[in-house]
This record gives C-alpha cells, sequence and structure tokens, in this order.
C-alpha cells in the first residue's frame, strides 16, 4: 500500500524495541534526503552510542530548489512523520525531537505543529521546533546539528559524524516509512518523486520502487514538449541523455537523491540553464572551504562566460580541468554535487557546450 | 640537523597559516615541504635518539630514551629532549591519521608544536656536547632568530583569511 494511500490517523503507536533495527534491516529502507544511506545501518549506529540522549532530528528542511515532496507530506501526512519520529525516540532512547523544517514552508510547520498538539504520548514533551535557514546546505546532515547546537546552518567537518554525537537526522519521506513498517510490518516499496520542468503536471507522484522514469513521466501527464535530457536527483544529482534517462528504474542504486526529476525540453538552451545552476550552487557555498567558495564561484563564471560570449576549445578544456581541482576538497560534499552536476552536463550537453554561441544559432538551426 | 630541520618545519608552517605565496613559489609548495620535512625530522631525531642510545661510552639503555627523566647522566636536559620528541611523535602520527581524528582534535594536538620546538631547542642548549662552540652558537641563533620572525611577523599581521568576510555574511544569512 502506497504512503499516500495511508491514513494520516491518531492510533496508538505499536510496541517497538531494538529489534525493530532488524526490521530496518530486512525492509531494505534508504533514507529520502539525497544520500540514500541504509536506514536500518544509520539507527543502528546511533543506539550503539546512544544512553539514553539520543537527539531525533526530523528533516524538513528541504533546500533543492525543485524538490517539493517533504512539504507536500508534512502537509498531508504529519502524524504520519510524528509516528516515525516518536518510534526512533523510543528505539534509540532519544532525550529530545527537534522537527527541523524550511522556515518558508508555514503551511507545513503549521500542519505539523498542530499534528503535535493531537499528540497524547510522552515524547510530545520533548519535541521542539527549528526553523531552517532557506539555504542549500542547511539540510546537510552535519549543517542541521550545527544549527540546532549553535545556530548557524553551516556543514561541519566529520569526523565526528552525526550518529558518533548519538544524533540521528533523518528525512520527513523515510520517518514516514518507518512508521508504516512499524505499523504493517512492511515498508511501502514506493518513492516519492517531485516531477519538474517540461511534464505536463509537474509535482509530487508516488511510484513504486523498480518504476522506470519513463513511467513516472506518463504519470506526470507526459512530456509537455520534446525533451532533451533529465536532471535525476535535482541539483545535486546528474544530467542523463533523455533515452538513458527514460529507461532508468526508481531504484536505491540509480542515484535519485532526494527524488527530483527534471525534464529539459528541447526549446530550452541547456548551456544557459548549467551556467544559471552553477552560478547558485556558487552563491550557496557555506565560505568554509577555499577550493568550494572560490573554485564553484570560478567553474559558474566560466560557464556564464561560455554562455553569453560563446563557447571555443580554451574555456570548455580548463573548465574540465577546473572540476577536477574542486571535487572532494570541502568538508562537506557541496562542491562535489555542483562538479558531478557540471561534469554530467558537460558529457551529455558535449555538442551544445562544444557549439554554443552568444546569439544561440545552433538551438535555431536544429 | 634535527633541530635545524625542526625549525624549518616550525617556520613553514607558521607561514602555511599566513598563507604565503609568489609567482615562484606556489602555496602548496609551503605545505608540501612542511610534510616532507616534518617526517625528514622525525628520521633524523630517530637516528640521533639511537646512536645515543647504542653508543657503548653514553651507556644510557633504551628506557632513558623513552621514559622522560629516567635518565642516571643529565637526568633533567636529557628529559626535555624526550618529551619533546615524544610530542612530536604525537603530532606526526596524529598528522597522519587526521582523517580518522576530525579537524578539531588534530589542530589541539599540533599546537604541542609551540611546545615542543622550544623544549628541543633547551634540551640542546643544555646538554649539546658543542654547545658554546661559536658554530653551534650560530646554528642556535639563527633557528630561535627564524621561529622568532616567524611568530613575530605571523601575530603583527594577524588573520589572512580571504574568506572571512564571505563567511561572516554567509553566517549571518544562515541563522
Amino acid at each position: 500500500m502506497a504512503l499516500l494511500d495511508q491514513p494520516d490517523v491518531l492510533a496508538p503507536l505499536p510496541p517497538v524495541g531494538l529489534h525493530f533495527i532488524e526490521a530496518l534491516d530486512h525492509s531494505g529502507l534508504f533514507g529520502r534526503g539525497g544520500a540514500s544511506f541504509p536506514t536500518g545501518t544509520k539507527w543502528r549506529a546511533v543506539a550503539q552510542r546512544s544512553r539514553g540522549d539520543a537527539v531525533i532530528v526530523v528533516n524538513g528542511a528541504e533546500g533543492e530548489p525543485q524538490s517539493k515532496k517533504d512539504r507536500m507530506l508534512m502537509s498531508t501526512r504529519p502524524h504520519l512523520i510524528l509516528d516515525g519520529a516518536f518510534i526512533a525516540a523510543r528505539v534509540l532512547r532519544a532525550r529530545r525531537i527537534v522537527l527541523y523544517i524550511g522556515e518558508g514552508y508555514i503551511a507545513a510547520r503549521d500542519s505539523m505543529l498542530r499534528a503535535l498538539a493531537q499528540r497524547t504520548e510522552p515524547e510530545r514533551g520533548i519535541v521542539s521546533l527549528a526553523a531552517a535557514p532557506a539555504r542549500y546546505v542547511a539540510g546537510a546532515e552535519s549543517a542541521a546539528i550545527h544549527f540546532i547546537n549553535e545556530g548557524v546552518a553551516t556543514p561541519t567537518s566529520a569526523p565526528p559524524y552525526p550518529f558518533e554525537l548519538a544524533t540521528l537526522v533523518q528525512n520527513v519521506e523515510t520517518l514516514a516509512h518507518v512508521a508504516v513498517l512499524a505499523r504493517t510490518g512492511a515498508i511501502p516499496g514506493t518513492v516519492l518523486l517531485t516531477m519538474a520542468g517540461g511534464v505536463a503536471r509537474q509535482g509530487v507522484i508516488e511510484v513504486e520502487t523498480g518504476t522506470t522514469i519513463a513511467e513516472a513521466i506518463t504519470r506526470a501527464g507526459g512530456p509537455s514538449v520534446a525533451p532533451r535530457a533529465v536532471l535525476v536527483g535535482g541539483y545535486f544529482g546528474r544530467w542523463m541523455d533523455n533515452d538513458e534517462a527514460r529507461r532508468l528504474p526508481v531504484v536505491r542504486e540509480s542515484g535519485l537523491g532526494c527524488g527530483v526529476v527534471g525534464i529539459l525540453p528541447m526549446s530550452r538552451c541547456p548551456v544557459c540553464d548549467v551556467a544559471a545552476i552553477m552560478g547558485y550552487l556558487a552563491g550557496e557555498s557555506s565560505a568554509q572551504c577555499g577550493p568550494c567558495f572560490f573554485g564553484l564561484r570560478a567553474l559558474a563564471d566560466a560557464c556564464t562566460r561560455i554562455a553569453s560570449q560563446g563557447s571555443n576549445p580554451v574555456a570548455l578544456q580548463r573548465l574540465e580541468r577546473w572540476a577536477v581541482e574542486v571535487r572532494g576538497r570541502g568538508a562537506c560534499k557541496h562542491p562535489d554535487g555542483a562538479v558531478i552536476f557540471l561534469s554530467s552536463a558537460m558529457s551529455v550537453f558535449a555538442r551544445e557546450f562544444e557549439l554554443h554561441q552568444s546569439d544561440h544559432r545552433l538551438r535555431q538551426s536544429a | 640537523m634535527s633541530l635545524v630541520l625542526l625549525s624549518a618545519v616550525v617556520i613553514l608552517g607558521i607561514l602555511s597559516t599566513q598563507r604565503v605565496q609568489g609567482s615562484f613559489w606556489p602555496r602548496f609548495l609551503t605545505t608540501g615541504l612542511h610534510r616532507n620535512l616534518a617526517l625528514m625530522t622525525v628520521v633524523f631525531l630517530v637516528l640521533h635518539v639511537v646512536t645515543a642510545v647504542v653508543d657503548p661510552y653514553t651507556n644510557l639503555g633504551w628506557a632513558a630514551a623513552l621514559i622522560p627523566f629516567s635518565s642516571y647522566y643529565r637526568t633533567f636536559w636529557l628529559g626535555l629532549g624526550v618529551i619533546s620528541f615524544e610530542l612530536l611523535l604525537a603530532i606526526v602520527v596524529t598528522s597522519l591519521l587526521r582523517g580518522f581524528l576530525g579537524h578539531r582534535t588534530w589542530r589541539v594536538i599540533h599546537w604541542l608544536t609551540y611546545a615542543a620546538w622550544p623544549v628541543g631547542v633547551v634540551h640542546g642548549l643544555g646538554t649539546g656536547t658543542d654547545t658554546f662552540s661559536a658554530w653551534m652558537l650560530a646554528i642556535t641563533g639563527a633557528c630561535i632568530a627564524g621561529v622568532g620572525i616567524a611568530l613575530v611577523w605571523k601575530v603583527a599581521s594577524g588573520s589572512s583569511d580571504p574568506l572571512a568576510d564571505a563567511r561572516a555574511t554567509f553566517r549571518r544569512e544562515a541563522r
């Protein structure tokens, strides 16, 4: 039964203990925030370090600009998310639950607080609210913890890893799946996707695991215009050629990240769009590490120059060389994500990058 | 020789915090030299300790080389040398394991350098065989002057973090 078919009702929580972690392992549930990390493994690491003092962070920061599924779930299934958080608190013996919700998501926040007010479990008393700043990196695990502890949503270097601090940072969709597992003995076996760009019906859909991207596009009303390529996983994901993306199954190994599927129509200029998004990602660096702050800015500027003044082989080579030098050199994964985005774009849109001219003659002649 | 190397390592370490660079001296050269000379220092120090121990004339024994102030011979001055060496070992080992320790832990331990270097200098002054010969005094003096100048310059020039402004802006906005 799909996640969105579940009723959002008040019902006593099923009894849970440490054995529930084995159930998580067997279910194969993985995180829906972007890293696709196995949920059971994460819970076990926290459980081993908890002395009744674990902290559960309910991550609804949703900093990915194209993603809408976390907001939608908080607005429509708040009890399911709270169920998951309370179950986590019981299994991991938590002293604190923090609802970390994007500061602009008023409806989602109000929905969660309304649901919380209806709860009667003792866990209600340990819940607090934190408004996640509207910055791209604010949803990263370490940034969430840093914000809750010190009021600044910047990622921190690891170690210490969050689980070493007996802290579980878990995406709201993952927690809803946890609740269904505890209540019914099985996870829904589905994934929430946010369909963006050139589809007839943009927005959130729920698909069975194993569904192809082609079927997901059909569920979203089909392409609205002729598609050129697909951005799988949002700005932290990668570009894929349209035909290749359509065959991709919705499974953990496909690297769907936070579940954003963006369809780029033929009518748009990929070089200009990539340059704009690189500019956004450069501006979202938290300026803690030089290679990220200066490197992403240099990459974005180089993309913008190609987009506005036209391409040449030297500029392209430099772009490729710089991209390699930035990767892996930040305390967090922000520069890596941006570089994967750029590198995949340069390979999928190799022809457009090579032939791009300032007046877009390529696009008109094609 | 160990003192000269160690002093060079300390100076390079200070220079790397100040992001010194020029057209013929890229920044990675400072950190690369710092790292390689540090490992070389340890090799020289091991040689220094081993030769001192196995030298039949001194008859120090391994315990004296590893446990501070356990030597019957010049207990205090030798003890300083042992302490300095062991501090350096801690610094090198934590640097090699930095990825497992976390930045903060590594950094705190790395500050021990500021203890290890002067202790090493005093050890040399206290128990060196040629301490007061002109050439040894010149070497020791040059080492002290070099590190001293680098330190004064670091303190005087303050932070040269090129990210300071951008970071402060982001932190203000990400609240």
